[in-house]
């Protein structure tokens, strides 16, 4: 459930202008429109349009007897030509679990794909910022039928988009029109059966059997088919960086293990890339994000090291002295920080050559000290111009298929669904959409059903949904438990990860959920959610019986455990988009 | 709308000379043949039904030709192309179209015209059903009325319909008349049993009021049994004018044992939980006490499929 990532997906922009998209309720006469007939038309060109592509033009009865056109607003030549010299990286990386691997593989993507500029994990490691409660999970307690698998793969988001438009090469019949931004989407006039009618940029009109959405979180046929959408914004945004920091030594591991401390402001999450480039995500306060991204590169840099090192209070103090010289209009020099993380080990009686210490990177050089893989290489530089930083937030549409006037529709990927990057299942979610919905359209194909139909399209929805939502909801109530240092909740969450960490065969079933088992895992990972959430309850209720230990307490935490759990449902805080 | 006027013509629609047509059903479909293209509304269960029957008819198709043509090679979604295909009461088209889009040449015919305007209005909203695409054409008309035209047809479907028709037997005879010799006849209906009457009209009509009430009447339901002793007794009227034919039944067997390459009875189950219609394994016990698919195949001209059983 841990499983670390870089969610962050950048959806190209298909779309010049989201005010253009307002759902015309007149209908167009289609006899004076001279359209093009498509059976699926896709809109967007981000991983999960492409993977679909790629997907329903891999099925030979599919790609004989379908038209399938891609429409993409912004120039996919920069992705298919996507080149970067050896040793930097790209700062937008997702893990790929073996179930998403196994489907790329299938769908013919993974050949195309630069397998040297991706990087297995082989084991993660979690902790609590506060109480230090810490599990791990590592590849070799799964039931994997090929260790070298691993628990999952990073992979640059440009490298999977590059290895899906080479392999929608090998397939002429899918149609890319990309640099079309689409005007607007209508739908076709009474007698003939509201189809939906696209209109991109270039005057030409596409009149498809089935619209699906890839069109990113504001998704605009999701607006078509009039399916609302709830959620909201975590008040945290997400900084990433491609790191570089020192090889492992000789006595310590390969760097394959992947770290994630969970700190009240958000987890902060260390992905290897290479033996001396890892990617972070570090999922934190707004304001403490704009304040670190306005110091020089070498304060986050040493931020970095700190955050995954120093007890929570230095760390709080830290941020504190950052957001202070921001706001006095002088930020804190590199040195500056040096100094006030060097003062912080010194106050904790933390040892200069402790694996713990990152005030002197120099002094842990040599022999590898004991117990240093509790926690990551230390970073050296950050790669210029890869810090950068964007919102998170949850959302899940209502429906992934559209009914009434917005029929002919489904949404895959984050039209449908945004979840916080704290378990990188976002990509592989929206992988997982495309895969069932390939073999929806596909069934329904070759029994003669009209593919575009409900019926037809049902069997996806009742395949995707619940599943998205319950890992949807585990990983939301796991952000807001972890985001909380009230001592009761913390001390219930150090016994919840120490009690799981205990049962390898909870563990073992967590782990299933990032898709490591790289054979069908649909069904196992379905159960294999809701334990993870029976888990998160267990937590919830241990929180709730130290309730009772801590007696005065008592109200007040039930009052908070509440508000927390139940944001979602609080109406301040619940947007309609 | 086009839809109510056509509703209040079905007094005319029964001016063919058919004996099976019954005036009352083909009123009561009027009325709901607006709704035929609502996947979420009245006829829910038939669009969800529709690709399990799709399914029986192809894979029935695709076993005899692979037993007959000694070639495994032969495509599910292949089977079909260039058959002639006759739908009797294609409602709405639910079926028809997907016949067409698996490429047979489909005819569909209905004794309600509203139905047949509801379909024609459904397929040309469609490119690869409308014209010029040759595959499917519908027609206002009774089973009855086509015996006049020579025309026979590789596949006689008659879905959903026994269960509305008065005189049954006359209308399977009208049906296995339009099978061309070697072709095939498909059914599907509702068992006479108590647990039919419990969810077809008690639960559905009555307690979820998911089918309007009046849709089926208890009595007119067939149980297999009956459609197989029909078939083992049932003589082509047209071959003892013909030398060529041996008159003989369709089902050669006696009892309730079904040769597989005569005729089969599949029983259609509904799960709830998961909103879908599965089609029963074959020897399924109990599986056809409700709905139930039937196939069989008329004997070819020549008896190349066998001497007849005694």
């Amino acid at each position: 459930m841990l499983l670390l990532a870089n969610q962050c997906c950048r959806r190209l922009n298909a779309f010049n202008c989201a005010g253009v998209w307002r759902r015309r309720l007149s209908t167009v006469d289609n006899t004076k429109i001279n359209h093009e007939d498509c059976d699926i038309v896709i809109v967007g060109g981000g991983p999960a349009g492409l993977a679909l592509a790629a997907a329903l033009g891999s099925s030979p009865s599919l790609r004989r007897n379908l038209s399938i056109t891609l429409v993409e607003g912004g120039d996919l030549r920069k992705a298919e030509g996507w080149a970067q010299i050896p040793g930097s990286f790209s700062n937008r990386v997702s893990s790929l679990t073996n179930t998403s691997q196994s489907f790329l593989n299938r769908v013919g993507v993974w050949d195309h794909i630069d397998k040297g500029r991706t990087c297995g994990i082989d084991e993660m490691q979690v902790w609590d910022g506060i109480s230090g409660a810490r599990i791990a999970f590592s590849a070799s307690e799964l039931d994997l039928e090929k260790l070298e698998l691993g628990m999952a793969r990073l992979t640059e988001n440009f490298n999977l988009q590059r290895g899906l438009l080479r392999r929608l090469k090998d397939i002429p019949e899918v149609r890319l029109l990309q640099r079309t931004k689409v005007k607007s989407i209508v739908q076709d006039a009474g007698e003939h059966g509201q189809w939906p009618l696209v209109y991109l940029e270039n005057d030409r009109v596409l009149r498809a059997r089935l619209l699906i959405g890839a069109d990113g979180f504001n998704s605009p046929v999701r607006a078509y088919a009039n399916i609302p959408s709830f959620g909201w914004s975590y008040d945290t945004q997400a900084i990433v960086a491609t790191m570089t920091h020192p090889p492992r030594g000789a006595f310590e591991g390969p760097n394959t293990t992947a770290y994630q401390r969970f700190l009240p402001t958000g987890p902060i999450a260390f992905l290897p890339l290479s033996p001396t480039v890892s990617s972070l995500v570090w999922s934190t306060k707004p304001q403490l994000s704009a304040a670190l991204l306005a110091c020089e590169p070498p304060v986050l840099a040493s931020m970095i090291n700190a955050a995954f090192r120093l007890p929570e209070l230095s760390v709080r103090y830290l941020h504190t002295r950052i957001l202070e010289a921001q706001s006095s209009g002088t930020p804190i020099t590199p040195s500056e920080i040096q100094q006030e993380i060097l003062w912080r080990e010194q106050s904790h009686s933390i040892d200069q050559h402790s694996i713990y210490a990152s005030a002197n990177a120099a002094a842990t050089i040599g022999m590898p000290l004991e117990g240093s893989e509790a926690v990551p290489p230390l970073v050296t530089t950050l790669q210029p111009g890869t810090v950068a930083s964007f919102p998170l937030r949850f959302n899940h549409a209502e429906a992934y298929i559209g009914e009434g006037l917005g029929a002919r529709t489904a949404l895959v990927g984050d039209a449908a669904h945004t979840v916080h990057p704290l378990a990188g299942q976002g990509l592989n979610m929206g992988l997982g959409d495309v895969e069932s919905l390939v073999r929806c359209i596909e069934n329904a194909f070759l029994l003669g059903g009209d593919i575009g139909s409900h019926t037809s399209l049902l069997p996806y929805a009742q395949e995707r949904y619940l599943e998205n939502h319950i890992l949807m909801a585990t990983i939301d109530k796991l952000h807001k438990i972890y985001s909380t240092d009230l001592q009761p909740i913390v001390w219930a969450r150090s016994v919840g990860l120490e009690v799981l960490n205990e049962l390898d065969s909870l563990k073992a079933a967590i782990m299933l959920t990032a898709g490591s088992r790289a054979d069908n895992a649909q069904r196992t990972s379905a159960t294999a959610w809701n334990i993870a959430s029976k888990g998160v309850e267990t937590l919830v209720a241990a929180a709730d019986a130290s309730k009772v230990l801590a007696g005065g307490l008592q109200n007040l935490l039930s009052t908070k455990l509440q508000g927390l759990l139940n944001t979602e449902r609080a109406p301040g805080q619940q947007k309609r988009v | 709308m086009s839809v109510l006027r056509h509703s209040r013509r079905f007094v005319r629609a029964l001016h063919t000379s058919n004996a099976t047509v019954n005036p009352e059903e083909i009123a009561h479909f009027s009325r709901l043949s607006s709704q035929w293209w609502d996947h979420q509304g009245e006829f829910s269960f038939l669009h969800k039904m529709n690709p399990v029957r799709v399914q029986f008819i192809r894979d029935k198709l695709l076993e005899i030709a692979r037993e007959e043509n000694d070639d495994l090679d032969i495509q599910p979604t292949h089977v079909l192309r260039d058959l002639d295909v006759l739908d009797v009461g294609c409602g709405g088209g639910l079926l028809s179209e997907s016949l067409a889009r698996l490429g047979a040449r489909t005819h569909g015919i209905d004794a309600s015209e509203s139905n047949i305007s509801i379909a024609k209005v459904h397929a040309s909203a469609d490119p690869k059903l409308s014209p010029p695409s040759p595959l499917l054409s519908y027609e206002h008309t009774s089973a009855e009325s086509l015996l006049t035209s020579p025309k026979r047809y590789d596949v006689v479907c008659s879905m959903e319909v026994l269960e509305h028709v008065d005189n049954p037997a006359s209308f399977l005879s009208t049906c296995a008349t339009l099978v061309k010799p070697g072709g095939h006849l498909f059914l599907s209906t509702i068992s006479r049993t108590p647990l039919a009457y419990a969810l077809t009209i008690f639960l559905a009509e009555d307690v979820l009021r998911k089918v309007s009430s009046g849709t089926h009447t208890y009595s007119k339901f067939i149980k297999p049994n009956e459609l197989i002793e029909f078939f083992q007794n049932y003589r082509d009227p047209s071959s003892s004018q013909n030398k060529d034919s041996i008159s003989i039944p369709w089902i050669r067997t006696n009892g309730t044992y079904l040769p597989r390459t005569q005729a089969e009875v599949r029983g259609l189950i509904y799960n709830p939980f998961q909103a879908r219609w599965h089609l029963a394994a074959r020897d399924a016990s109990g599986a056809t006490d409700c709905n139930y698919l039937f196939w069989v195949r008329k004997p070819a001209l020549k008896s190349s499929d066998g001497p007849a059983a005694s």
